[in-house]
């Protein structure tokens, strides 16, 4: 099975292997999240009421509201997978405490689907994708 | 992870010399400092502010009551001048006008807002006495900037909150702050070294153009919102467009960081760090060129609107929070009409007592317009009931408010556009605006 590995810098350190569920879009909080169900409310979102409980949660940036951290709290993601690095990713990484990783050698999105298992390995700074359908 | 270097009165608050609530949050700033990848923490020579009650920073960081008493009672101030932004947290009360504020707190269907034990319950003021005790001077407001009456000066280092007032401080008054303030910067006076803090890390990377003049507030406003989705975090520096008034840069500060995570921009000849286009980008080349034409603010104009017919049911002004001149306009508009449906305007609490003073309540309530202060319909998380289509004249608003009712059989319709469509709209219960 084909593996890709990308190295990028630990926000929150462990260690998850997780299914991946991607955001083609940046994501946003306040209203426009639900941490009691797990998803997105954001009208006309890609992943409007998809739970991210559990997956590795992969997406471009973030973007709006301090609100963005409630994706930490509630029905969390196993990891956070991004491209853009913000202070909002601070607020949110400080609520959740689970494995978070950003600046990358070579951007994720271009690589994970939905679907991707990822092992998300903070502590020693590197994500490792198997790509589903190979 | 970032080794943090930190001095020797910092290392001695980490181990708790300074008490248990120093101790937190020193904690609380070194994790962030390790998230981050700031190597220090700075000194803040400017001002904060935080949402309200900032106990809770995160479930694993959190100040009990008893030992925010003891730090208070014994002499504990916040190190710099410190606001409270928004509605006290999570219930979010209006501060002016409850009353008349009948609908549901956020997600919790058995309690209203005009419910006098629930107002009072939601004030949390022992906590609040504590605080102001403490320095904190509670503003209550996402646009604090309109009622601080002491800004930060160009270059000084903060530390705020609220997505709005982020681009205001940097970009508009040229202080500096991350988006960050929380009850431990605020009371230490310290915060991560890092991001906007940093002079590089201010320079204009994506250059807009336009080929529209942007002058109306309505253009400001879907300009920002549609430039904060085509440059995500990135740093543009704007032009085309005319000089911003002070709504116009409330508006363009709101929808940037809706549309997307602006922290900080440019408006050559506008903006304190833009004298020109060169200074702007820090003597270098754009990194990259967009432009926000007709063709990208007609379509951003309609994805936030929002509805299949041209019914309204209520009016909604105040995203940002109106400043003393809005108030004045609207009162001017609204002379000698009475509004058809319920239409509420909010503002800052502090302004809300000049409004009085000024007469605007009373004018306003004469019109049938209710004025409050110190919430928002999405911060609340609902709209009355029965409302099934809202009127705003902010793209924030528009955003946000359909988040909470995400359900098919409960979806909200909004209506964006001017603020003299929202007001003709309060007077017919008809909505005529469109893309001129």
């Amino acid at each position: 099975m084909e593996k890709i590995r990308i190295r990028g810098r630990a926000e929150y350190p462990g260690r998850v292997e997780a299914e991946a569920l991607v955001s083609p879009m940046p994501l946003q909080g306040f209203t426009n999240v639900n941490p009691d169900q797990g998803y997105t409310t954001e009208r006309n979102h890609p992943l409007f009421k998809v739970c991210y409980e559990g997956k590795v949660l992969v997406f471009p940036s973030q973007r709006g509201s301090g609100g963005f951290l409630k994706y930490g709290r509630g029905r969390k993601p196993a990891a956070f997978v991004h491209t853009e690095f913000s202070p909002l990713n601070v607020l949110c990484n400080l609520q959740a405490h689970i494995p978070s990783m950003t600046d990358f050698e070579r951007d994720p999105m271009e690589v994970i689907e939905t679907g991707d298992l990822v092992l998300v390995n903070a502590d020693e700074g590197y994500i490792e994708i198997t790509k589903k359908n190979r | 992870m970032t080794n943090v270097k930190l001095t020797d009165e910092e290392k001695r608050m980490l181990q708790g010399e300074g008490g248990p609530v120093r101790r937190i949050c020193m904690e609380y700033l070194v994790e962030m400092c390790e998230m981050s990848g700031a190597e220090r923490l700075i000194d803040l020579d400017g001002t904060g502010d935080f949402h309200t009650p900032g106990l809770t920073m995160s479930p694993y960081y959190q100040i009990s009551l008893d030992d925010l008493r003891d730090l208070a009672e014994g002499g504990g101030y916040f190190k710099i001048p410190t606001f409270a932004n928004k509605s006290p947290f999570p219930e979010q009360p209006p501060i002016h006008g409850w009353q008349s504020c009948n609908l549901c707190s956020y997600r919790q269907a058995d309690v209203r807002q005009d419910d006098p034990a629930f107002h009072q319950r939601a004030m949390h003021e022992a906590e609040f006495e504590l605080l102001r005790k403490m320095g904190m001077m509670t503003t209550h407001s996402c646009a604090n900037y309109l009622t601080m009456t002491y800004w930060p000066s160009i270059g000084q280092h903060c530390s705020w909150f609220e997505s709005s007032q982020i681009p205001y401080c940097n970009a508009v008054l040229g202080a500096r702050t991350n988006f960050d303030g929380s009850f431990a910067t605020c009371f230490l006076g310290k915060a991560p070294y890092y991001g906007l803090h940093i002079t590089e890390n201010r320079y204009g990377r994506v250059l807009v153009r336009t080929d529209r003049l942007i002058q109306t507030d309505l253009e400001w406003d879907v300009f920002g919102y549609a430039v904060g989705c085509a440059v995500k975090c990135g740093v543009p520096v704007l032009t085309g467009t005319a000089k911003p008034t002070t709504t116009q840069f409330q508006k363009l500060n709101s929808a940037i960081h809706t549309g997307g995570g602006v922290e900080m921009y440019h408006i050559p000849g506008s903006t304190p760090e833009a004298p020109t286009l060169e200074f702007a980008f820090g003597g270098k080349k754009p990194e990259e060129e967009v432009l926000i034409g007709e063709r990208e603010l007609r379509a951003a104009y309609g994805y936030l609107n929002y509805h299949t017919c041209d019914q309204v049911d209520m009016v909604y002004l105040g995203c940002p929070h109106l400043n003393m001149v809005d108030l004045m306009r609207l009162v001017q508009r609204l002379d000698g009409k009475k509004v058809r449906i319920p239409c509420w305007v909010m503002t800052a609490p502090w302004l809300y007592h000049a409004a009085q003073e000024m007469g605007y309540v009373k004018a306003l309530a004469s019109a049938g317009v209710t004025l409050m202060s110190g919430a928002c319909l999405a911060a609340m998380g609902a709209v009355p009931e029965g409302v099934r289509s809202i009127a705003v004249d902010t793209a924030k608003q528009a955003n946000y408010v359909t988040g909470c009712y995400p359900d098919e059989d409960a979806r909200l319709q909004v209506c964006y556009g001017t603020t003299e469509e929202c007001v003709a709209a309060a007077l017919t219960g008809r909505w005529q605006g469109e893309w001129r």
